[in-house]
């Protein structure tokens, strides 16, 4: 132990201890980190196989998805799916609906609980502490257990089937409260008081100072809103499954549901080819999305896991 | 207390020309929109539910108040048991292997001598990123019994067909794969933050004293990042037992129930339009995962 405390402080001590134990340290680093290298790679592979399967497949032709589903004849190559896909599933309606949702759902998002959040932090008010206890308590409940009394809220209020449905239960969620609450308590005080004393308004105290510098945080939210958005199935589903209404993600879980009972031959390649390109076509926005903006996805799912 | 000391009225000394808005009102305005939204779509119908969970209500007409009925129903019901015991084996098969390659996973990536960090970082977040029912539906095409890519591989190595989603042996190991592979790469980013936090010095001092890297695995990394892994564990179980739509897609609860997983079971209430029962059944629910979370951070607390 002290020989090679002193081996790494001492050169002139280093030659005469070293070389007896340093190439086989060497030789285990160089294979452990090729192992290391080998195993990581073995799993990226398998992380990203599926969905690379899925892109690829959706190109051939569907009798052959379903006889070679491993081979891969690029003289063959068609859109004959997506074109199909087109024509058959009303894949245009989910994406128009979602877009608008996310709009909507996702402004509403990013204006109330910063805002709100601002109020927790940076003032003091009757019934803070009580509010923002609910907000913690919100936040460990499962989302589930809400599914059945919005639904019943939502009939009583003849809006099953309505974007309203789709956009308002959820808009503010409880972590975005918490999170930015955080975010912004760490902004000075000495900041926000300048801005007052050089006459700034309480609004505009928010929208030209805290707002710029906590704009990390809010691209991180921005982006965990549009993926939670883009991506939310089980309210959709149950809130608003009408083909009028039907969110991209409920347009391709009913593809889904056709496969199962299309077993025989040719119709079972056809659906089969069909749900490639949709579920292509869904999955390639948020991947574009996700690999521009991989720092501020990070930030945002990190900071997002406290939710649970 | 101390706004009303420095809350001095904001238009002291300043001519106006619009009206401005006071500091005491101010922070009310603020969280104004945020209450509304909650109070009526969270705080409101939670309320509702509770007292819903008590009554036979059917979605239409009179409701009758039952007592305690649909709490005793479920609790001797069969398939409420059998929805549980559906849940608790996804979480055995998913959860403590999960941990075991994350951790190890985030380690490496964690090791300075890993190239190529960032690709491996996007590599394993896409699968967590992309949606849900896209992703089910791929499940549904690769592990089909006849056509599937998965069973051609087994082809190829000369091995018989499976039915992965058709027997219900394979079913639920097919599904949680489908979650272990969703998630993986997520609890992978929370390690690593956990892992990043730890000071390097730590690892010199005892590759000083000639701790094995898998001494110090042990020693030194599981357990300063003990707190984040069992954080990681709370936030699996809760999403185990809400899994709700990738048996809904995949398998539809089937073959014979051997996926209809908790989060499934209660919408089987909603579509019989059994909503007292249902109510019940999402309060048992809470009951459950909020003790199971309980326990986790228990054993945090003990340990320490």
């Amino acid at each position: 132990m002290t020989a090679t405390t002193t081996a790494r402080r001492d050169p002139a001590v280093a030659p005469r201890v070293a070389p007896p134990r340093a190439p086989a340290p060497l030789m285990g680093r160089v294979l452990r980190a090729a192992g290391a290298q080998g195993f990581l790679l073995l799993l990226a592979v398998a992380a990203l196989a599926p969905i690379a399967w899925a892109l690829v497949s959706a190109f051939k032709p569907a009798a052959e998805i379903v006889s070679d589903p491993l081979g891969l004849d690029v003289t063959t190559l068609t859109v004959e799916n997506y074109r199909r896909m087109f024509a058959d599933v009303p894949i245009g309606q989910g994406f128009l609906n979602t877009a608008v949702v996310l709009v909507a759902k996702g402004s509403l998002t990013l204006f109330c609980a910063p805002l709100a959040a601002y109020a927790f932090a940076k003032y003091r008010f009757a019934g803070r502490e009580l509010l923002f206890g609910t907000v913690l308590i919100t936040l460990m409940l499962p989302t589930i257990v809400l599914i059945i009394p919005l639904l019943l809220e939502m009939k009583a209020l003849g809006w099953v089937n309505t974007y309203q449905a789709l956009i308002l239960p959820g808009a503010v969620d409880a972590f975005a409260i918490f999170w930015m609450r955080q975010v912004i308590a760490a902004v000075p005080d000495e900041l926000i008081d300048a801005a007052r004393v050089d006459g700034c308004g309480e609004l505009g105290i928010f929208t030209r100072i805290v707002l710029p510098v906590i704009r990390p945080a809010m691209a991180g939210l921005a982006v965990l809103t549009v993926m939670n958005i883009y991506n939310d199935f089980v309210w959709p589903v149950v809130a608003a499954s009408s083909e009028r209404m039907a969110t991209l993600q409920v347009v391709l879980s009913t593809l889904a549901q056709n496969i199962t009972g299309n077993r025989i031959g040719a119709d079972y390649a056809t659906v089969t080819g069909e749900l490639l390109a949709a579920a292509s076509v869904a999955l390639v926005p948020l991947l574009i999305l996700f690999i521009a903006l991989q720092k501020h996805f990070i930030n945002g799912i990190l900071a997002g896991s406290v939710k649970g | 207390m101390s706004s009303f000391v420095l809350g001095a009225p904001p238009s002291r000394g300043r001519v106006l020309t619009r009206p401005r808005l006071p500091r005491r009102v101010a922070p009310y305005l603020f969280v104004a929109p945020f209450v509304a939204l909650f109070c009526a779509f969270g705080v409101y119908p939670m309320l509702f539910t509770l007292r819903l969970s008590f009554t036979d209500w059917r979605g239409s007409g009179a409701a009758t108040w039952v007592g305690w009925d649909n709490y005793a129903y479920l609790l001797g019901n069969e398939m409420f048991w059998g929805s549980l015991a559906n849940s608790g084996v996804m979480w055995l098969l998913v959860v403590p292997a999960q941990m075991v390659l994350a951790l190890l996973v985030a380690v490496l990536l964690n090791s300075a001598r890993i190239r190529m960090r960032s690709f491996y970082r996007i590599a394993f977040l896409v699968p967590f990123v992309t949606p849900l029912v896209a992703v089910a539906q791929i499940w549904v095409v690769v592990f089909d019994r006849d056509y599937g890519a998965v069973n051609g591989l087994l082809n190829l190595v000369g091995l018989p067909d499976v039915g992965w989603l058709t027997t219900s042996e394979f079913a639920k190991p097919t599904l949680a794969l489908l979650f272990g592979w969703k998630t993986t790469g997520f609890i992978v980013i929370i390690l690593l933050s956990g892992l990043q936090s730890i000071d390097a010095g730590v690892y010199e001092a005892a590759a000083i004293d000639g701790a094995s890297r898998a001494r110090q695995l042990w020693s030194i990394t599981v357990p300063l990042v003990r707190r984040t892994l069992m954080f990681s564990i709370v936030i699996q179980t809760l999403a185990v037992f809400q899994m709700f739509a990738e048996p809904f897609v995949v398998t539809d609860g089937g073959p014979y129930n051997s996926t209809t997983t908790a989060g499934l079971y209660l919408y089987e209430h909603i579509t019989r339009a059994d909503l007292g029962t249902g109510s019940a059944n999402s309060f048992l629910l809470v009951i459950i995962v909020m003790a199971l979370s309980l326990m986790f951070v228990r054993l945090l607390r003990t340990e320490d």
